[in-house]
């Protein structure tokens, strides 16, 4: 209890430095059972996503309407500030379109975890514990979930002021999933949000049957493996 | 009392005598018998207990503190087996037993907990007592792996650590030094009348005395021809037998995982070396990169990700091990709970018929 008062205290304090609030307190407990079930394997759905050239511009307007008034008086150039402020939220797009790259997310739910497997980077991990989030931490930074309803949210703040939201939220069959992640950073006034969508597909089975080990990495026979 | 003719009594005895003698017979040719005639006062028989895991209970801390928990209950049946290992090369005791529960009448009975178990470093908590209940040793023993000890591939399940192994052999040796031989003999006897006690009761209920503190004395010994003893004594030589063929389950088990666990164990000693190495070179090499730059903000983002891949790849790797060594886990555990259930089976007919003797033998109508 006493280590995720401080992890909670210790997020708050990184949620302070980096401008976004984190996953409140309440929001980190949920009642006996996880809300919702995103177990499976998830695909793109590109005809619906978010178009990032769009979603930039959109917020290269909002950004301006934050900045003190441009009318200069003529020769006196851009204001240097405002221009770092362009270059900040562009590179906030960048990473949050690298992040979204993925095209297929497999995602393993349990009792205690939900693990969210993606190409070419980390899985999102989501633990927790009696019905208590626990943070996965290390030297770089801390990744700590929650629930707002059937919502399932990914908080993770880094070293240096960059954070990392997603949330993940299902159509009602079950079949679909959107998911929402925004990126900001102490750098930039305003942060970069992108939509995903994915719709459920199963995997084809396979005629063999494989585990991994350790001294022979994958081991596949047609017969069932005993474990 | 049930009043028992001369006649009846003496056709239930030799019935009961003669399965009871029968015991030895099955295994004869053992070598427990020639150890225990032969052996010197000094040469105690030691029971090296299945070790605690030392997993915390609350899960949520299993990913904070590293533990592994199948491959603690891999080391919990494995590491007792590299102690066993070392007490027998020392020649300094009797027969040295691997046991998958605590023995209470062992002559010394070693329990151990995994306190720590990283690749690098390895710390057990070695509880050893006697018969009689007094505690030889209590303490936590360190051991660690450096560059020159690491020896990936020799299959002793214990590079590196065999210092950790030999100390507690010594503090077993420096122990025993303190006593004296008549305690060392005490110890022996105390061992054999609890073991009588657990068996016979009633016939054996008042030879020895229990402190406040749980230590046992003598309180009176049974005469040496007791033919009750010989017959306790006959059903524990059996025990030895059996409770040997677990002992061999676990030297196989040991043979054919020692060099898989090696392997893992330099695989995690590799992770530490490359976990400190990383955070080195995350200090030394921030990016110099303008703060909110693209360039910036994926250095901060990479790093993060290196350090949770590296997690992950563990994680997977742990449970490659489990699998790896899942099948001969299970196929000794089901041959050693076999082995287990024909004791308790064997145990509760021996306490059967050794209360019925005891009873015909001290009931009998002069």
């Amino acid at each position: 209890m006493l280590r995720i008062s401080f992890t909670v205290v210790l997020l708050l304090l990184l949620a302070a430095c980096s401008q976004q609030p984190v996953i409140s307190d309440e929001r980190i407990r949920f009642e006996r059972r996880m809300p919702a079930n995103f177990s499976g394997s998830w695909q793109r759905n590109y005809a619906r996503d978010d178009e990032v050239n769009a979603v930039l511009r959109d917020a290269y307007n909002k950004l301006i309407r934050t900045l003190p008034d441009q009318r200069r008086p003529a020769g006196s150039g851009t204001d240097p500030s405002a221009s770092k402020q362009m270059d900040s939220l562009l590179a906030l797009a960048r990473l949050a379109e690298l992040i979204t790259r993925p095209d297929v997310l497999t995602i393993s739910q349990t009792k205690h975890e939900i693990s969210i497997a993606r190409k070419d980077d980390f899985a999102m991990l989501c633990a927790f514990y009696d019905g208590v989030a626990k943070a996965i931490e290390n030297d770089n930074g801390t990744e700590i979930c929650g629930w707002i309803g059937n919502q399932l949210i990914s908080n993770l703040v880094l070293r240096g002021g960059l954070q990392v939201t997603h949330r993940f939220t299902m159509s009602t069959d079950g079949q679909q999933m959107r998911v929402v992640t925004t990126v900001s950073s102490t750098t930039s006034r305003i942060p970069f949000t992108l939509r995903r969508f994915y719709s459920k597909f199963e995997r084809p089975t396979s005629d063999f049957n494989c585990i991994e080990t350790f001294s022979m990495k994958r081991v596949c026979s047609t017969t069932e493996i005993v474990r | 009392m049930t009043r028992i003719t001369a006649e009846v009594c003496t056709s239930r005895v030799s019935r009961i005598i003669i399965l009871l003698m029968c015991i030895p017979l099955r295994f004869a040719g053992a070598d427990t018998f020639i150890v225990e005639d032969a052996r010197e006062l000094s040469a105690l028989n030691v029971s090296i207990a299945v070790f605690d895991t030392g997993v915390p209970e609350d899960l949520s801390l299993h990913r904070d503190l590293q533990v592994f928990p199948q491959i603690r209950e891999i080391e919990a049946m494995f590491l007792p087996f590299v102690l066993r290992e070392t007490l027998v090369k020392t020649t300094e005791w009797g027969a040295v037993r691997v046991v998958p529960r605590p023995d209470v009448a062992a002559e010394l009975l070693v329990s151990g907990t995994i306190l720590k178990s990283d690749g690098e470093t390895l710390e057990l908590r070695i509880r050893v007592v006697d018969a009689s209940g007094r505690v030889w040793l209590d303490k936590a023993f360190v051991g660690k792996v450096t560059d020159s000890h690491a020896t990936v591939g020799s299959g002793s399940g214990s590079p590196g650590y065999q210092q950790l192994y030999d100390e507690i052999a010594e503090s077993l040796l420096l122990a025993r030094a303190q006593l004296e031989d008549e305690v060392l003999a005490d110890i022996v006897e105390i061992a054999l009348l609890r073991h009588a006690k657990q068996l016979a009761p009633s016939a054996f209920g008042d030879y020895l005395s229990k402190a406040d503190d749980g230590t046992f004395t003598i309180h009176r010994l049974p005469a040496r021809d007791d033919p009750m003893l010989d017959r306790i004594e006959r059903i524990r030589g059996a025990e030895y037998v059996i409770t040997d063929a677990i002992d061999a389950k676990f030297q196989e088990l040991h043979a054919e995982i020692a060099s898989i666990y090696d392997l893992w164990r330099e695989y995690r000693r590799k992770v530490i070396g490359y976990q400190a190495e990383d955070a080195r070179r995350a200090q030394s090499t921030k990016s110099s990169a303008p703060r909110g730059s693209y360039e910036a903000l994926l250095n901060l983002y990479d790093n993060y990700k290196l350090d949770r891949i590296t997690a992950q790849e563990q994680d997977s790797l742990a449970v490659a091990f489990s699998n790896e060594v899942g099948p001969t886990i299970a196929a000794m555990e089901t041959r050693v709970a076999e082995l287990e259930g024909w004791v308790d089976t064997q145990y509760a007919e021996w306490y059967r018929l050794l209360e019925e003797l005891f009873e015909v033998e001290s009931g009998v109508e002069q």
